[in-house]
């Protein structure tokens, strides 16, 4: 634990040893104690058995999906024109859909789908939100005049987009691209944009004026460093409790555009949104046809729901015992 | 005619008793304030329409929807008998033409009366065939007057880049004979004296108009038309306000009309663009009824008491296999490929409304001209696949544009339709790229040849084979993108010839062409459903979707 002789080497030594957060210095780690929380923690557990389950059908379901999803295979069957629905039976255990396909099949593959969108659009929304935020974050940190200005002019076009409705947003681009699956993962995506970059701002600037960052100043660490090890990755926490409950946000607008028609342009691919916009129209004479798709986007929802609630609540300091 | 005034002296009479009956139930029952008068006087009907009507002055357009208000309003020198798709007499009683078809004589009905007073004479006719082919800059564009370049070609004085022949020559007036004299023969006479957007303007309004109002191609339609005031027809219903707001137009009923008054006193159109937003109006009784009904809901409404009255066919769903867009449709292998390819049966037995039948050709069965021996393609999907791999286009992939946002009257679940045809086509060998557009889009983009399959079709302007071969197969177009000069020809020859029985004999040898050259896949022929609250009389339903709304009313308790 020796502090090198010179000047230099000290600062750099005592910069990291107040950076770091694990390893042997006493007491359970943030990490440790999270994850000891969320065992215990029956909305964790619930959540998680529900995403992993989600998870796991969405991986496997094009080995397990017992018919082709696109196949009309059973399409004289099923008239809906005269109201004749063919529901749950031996071969297909969820029934059919108005043009003779697999309902199960349908389910299986869309959940892949809806997850596929999910996770890209979560993904390019925290990408793009979390450089924005960072930016303007750190500039404010370094404290000077062009500092200020560049988060000025960045919060701002970020305030310009928080003052639209998110699925507005979506909407415009969607009708800019065109309607596919890639112009709802964007859409989706850029609508969440703004959320991240707030907040991995705020939290950037609130951990700026915690008290290691005083002494990490006080030592003579420079700025540039302060930020970049100490400020930047304690703010991370937040934005990527953050990130999971943008997923559940992510998958029922996936499912709105899908249902506006923005979604992947051949109806044959299933998604849960297109399939409850499709089922729609026969709600008087096959309900159970709507429910699937809604049932199975409000379930997926509420797991990664449940899962972000408890890990933001055990990520809280306040909320420590 | 005898008949006809007994029938009023009758209904005068009636409306006596009633009126006496009805103040003597006042005198009984002044204590009810509510009191059951006739629904008829105090409540407006209410129909529900998909879209909003453009224009209040239908000669601007081609749109059935506007169609279906300004006849109302309107009459037309013929007209089809109500209920039906032969053409009867409506404001002339007689007609004629001459044995070279180049001269229509009719003889109007005496004691007509507009809407704001004037009577109808051969003048106010004249007046009005005289603007129309006056028209001049702007107003010649296709936008604002297609049907008259269709039917009566070109303007007085074209403008530059116009060169739509000129076919109506001139309209002579002698107090109730009008004499209008056209250049040349066409099947299309005399059906287009009958079409809404041909209506009869009284010579006050034409007086008001000044015909210079739309400047461009684009222009947006003039202020008279848009609202009361201005424009005054012969029709049951005049004009009496059009809310742009809440999309409703409403009528009142014209007291002086020369035919039976209307029945009800005030029509609403209501624009509900949804078809399940229309259906639960309907059950919620916001409206009294509405038109073009999801096949869905035909049967849950029936059952639930709502009337559905069932038209008959007058009208073509086709797939069109655009040959210069994929030239591989070319080759005439891979199009009777393609049409054993798709299992029409199943389309109407599962998705069309109840009445609809698979189309062996381009026009309906009902329809003067079409023909039992034309080549049929049976769904054959064996056959079908070993087609496409002999022609050696396995694997193709082609663009196939579906329309996202609306339904018509010959196509409902248009992507149902869609579909099931694309997946017939995946599983004889194509590949489909789906094309999702609207409607707005859908038009320019299969007029221009960008798509290389697409699903359109047609609703007959009035009985005459040649208006359904002739809108498609008249001349080279971007829409089908083939050259054939003998379906050309035979069509120019059918349009020249004046006598209906020999046409008919013409336009069945064009069909039997046309479907050994198969430009394209005719689907179906099927009924727009049509539903009507439980407590309304409804009119004879059209096949030709041209109701007449003055014999609508609320049935009597």
């Amino acid at each position: 634990m020796a502090l090198g002789t010179d000047r230099v080497n000290k600062v750099d030594r005592l910069a990291e040893l107040t950076a770091q957060r694990d390893g042997d210095a006493e007491g359970a780690s943030l990490l440790r104690e999270t994850f000891g929380r969320l065992r215990r923690s029956p909305m964790a557990i619930s959540g998680a058995v529900i995403v992993g389950a989600f998870l796991f059908v969405a991986v496997i379901a094009p080995f397990v999906a017992p018919y082709e999803p696109g196949a009309q295979l059973w399409g004289r069957e099923v008239m809906p024109n005269q109201n004749v629905f063919v529901g749950p039976r031996g071969e297909n255990w969820f029934g059919l859909d108005h043009l003779g396909r697999d309902q199960l099949s349908r389910m299986l593959v869309g959940a892949r789908n809806s997850l596929l969108v999910g996770v890209v659009a979560t993904l390019l929304g925290f990408t793009a939100g979390a450089m924005l935020g960072g930016v303007a974050g750190a500039a404010v940190s370094l404290g000077r005049a062009w500092g200020r200005r560049l988060d000025a002019v960045i919060m701002r076009f970020i305030d310009m987009m928080l003052a639209i409705p998110a699925l507005l947003i979506a909407v415009s681009i969607a009708a800019i691209l065109g309607p596919s699956l890639t112009t709802v993962m964007v859409a989706v995506g850029l609508a969440q944009v703004p959320i991240f970059a707030r907040l991995l701002r705020g939290s950037m600037l609130a951990q700026s004026h915690s008290d290691y960052v005083l002494a990490a100043t006080a030592l003579g660490v420079r700025r540039p460093r302060i930020v970049r090890s100490h400020i930047l990755p304690n703010s991370l926490g937040p934005v990527i409790v953050q990130a999971t409950l943008t997923l559940a946000t992510a998958i029922i607008e996936a499912a709105a555009l899908s249902y506006l028609g923005f979604g992947n342009p051949d109806p044959a691919t299933p998604d849960w949104g297109a399939m409850l916009a499709d089922a729609q129209r026969f709600l008087v004479g096959a309900p159970e046809l709507a429910m699937y798709p809604a049932v199975a986007i409000i379930i997926t929802a509420l797991g990664f729901t449940l899962l972000g609630e408890a890990m933001r609540e055990s990520l809280d300091p306040k909320l420590r015992k | 005619m005898l008949q006809s005034r007994v029938t009023r002296l009758g209904r005068t009479a009636l409306i006596g008793i009633v009126g006496a009956l009805a103040v003597s139930l006042a005198g009984c029952e002044s204590e009810r304030d509510t009191g059951d008068g006739d629904r008829n006087e105090t409540e407006p009907f209410v129909f529900g329409v998909p879209t909003d009507a453009r224009t209040l002055d239908p000669i601007f357009t081609t749109d059935g929807e506007t169609f279906r208000v300004t006849r109302q309003i309107y009459d037309t020198l013929l007209d089809h008998e109500p209920g039906g798709k032969e053409i009867v007499g409506g404001l002339a009683e007689d007609w004629e033409s001459s044995d070279d078809g180049l001269e229509w004589t009719f003889q109007l009905r005496e004691g007509v009366t507009f809407h704001d007073g004037e009577e109808l004479d051969g003048e106010a006719v004249c007046a009005n065939f005289d603007r129309w082919h006056n028209f001049e800059g702007a107003y010649q564009d296709t936008n604002f007057t297609y049907y008259w370049q269709n039917m009566f070609g070109g303007f007085a004085e074209n403008e530059e880049g116009v060169d739509t022949e000129e076919k109506f020559r001139s309209c002579t007036a002698d107090g109730l004979t009008v004499t209008i004299e056209v250049a040349e023969p066409s099947a299309s006479y005399p059906g287009a004296f009958s079409m809404a957007t041909f209506a009869i303007l009284s010579p006050g309004s034409l007086e008001q108009i000044e015909d210079d109002e739309i400047t461009s191609a684009d222009s947006a339609f003039p202020d008279y038309t848009q609202g009361e005031g201005v424009l005054a027809g012969t029709g049951p219903y005049q004009i009496s306000g059009w809310d742009h707001g809440s999309q409703e137009i409403t009528l009142e009923r014209f007291d002086d009309y020369w035919g039976d008054n209307a029945k009800v006193k005030t029509l609403i159109f209501k624009t509900i663009s949804e078809e399940t937003a229309r259906r639960q109006a309907l059950e919620a009784g916001d409206i009294h009824g509405y038109d073009l009904a999801a096949p869905g809901d035909v049967e849950p409404l029936k059952e639930n008491g709502f009337q559905v009255p069932t038209r008959d066919v007058f009208n073509i769903l086709y797939l069109a296999f655009q040959q210069e867009t994929t030239p591989e449709f070319a080759d005439l292998e891979v199009r009777q490929a393609m049409a054993h390819a798709v299992d029409r049966q199943r389309i109407v037995d599962t998705i069309l409304p109840e009445g609809g039948e698979v189309a062996s050709q381009f026009m309906p069965p009902t329809v003067d001209g079409w023909s039992e021996d034309v080549t049929t393609y049976d769904y054959d999907p064996e056959l079908a696949e070993e087609m496409i791999s002999d022609a050696g286009v396995d694997g193709l992939t082609v663009d196939f544009c579906y329309v996202t946002d609306t339904s018509r009257p010959y196509m409902p679940a248009v992507r149902d339709i869609f579909e099931i045809i694309s997946s017939d086509l995946e599983e004889v060998g194509l590949s489909i790229d789906p094309k999702p557009m609207e409607w707005d889009q859908y038009i320019p983009a299969t007029n221009s040849g960008q798509c290389s399959l697409y699903l359109l079709g047609w609703t007959g302007d009035f009985n005459e084979g040649y208006n359904f071969l002739g809108t498609w197969f008249d001349r080279p177009s971007d829409e089908w993108g083939f050259e054939n000069d003998e379906i050309f020809d035979l069509m120019s020859e059918i349009d020249r010839t004046p006598d209906p029985e020999e046409r008919a004999g013409k336009l069945a040898e064009a069909n039997e062409v046309i479907m050994d050259f198969l430009p394209g896949l005719p689907i179906s022929s099927s009924p727009p459903a049509i539903a009507f609250a439980p407590d309304v009389e409804p009119m004879d339903v059209s096949p030709l979707t041209q109701e007449v709304f003055a014999d609508v009313s609320f049935a009597e308790e």
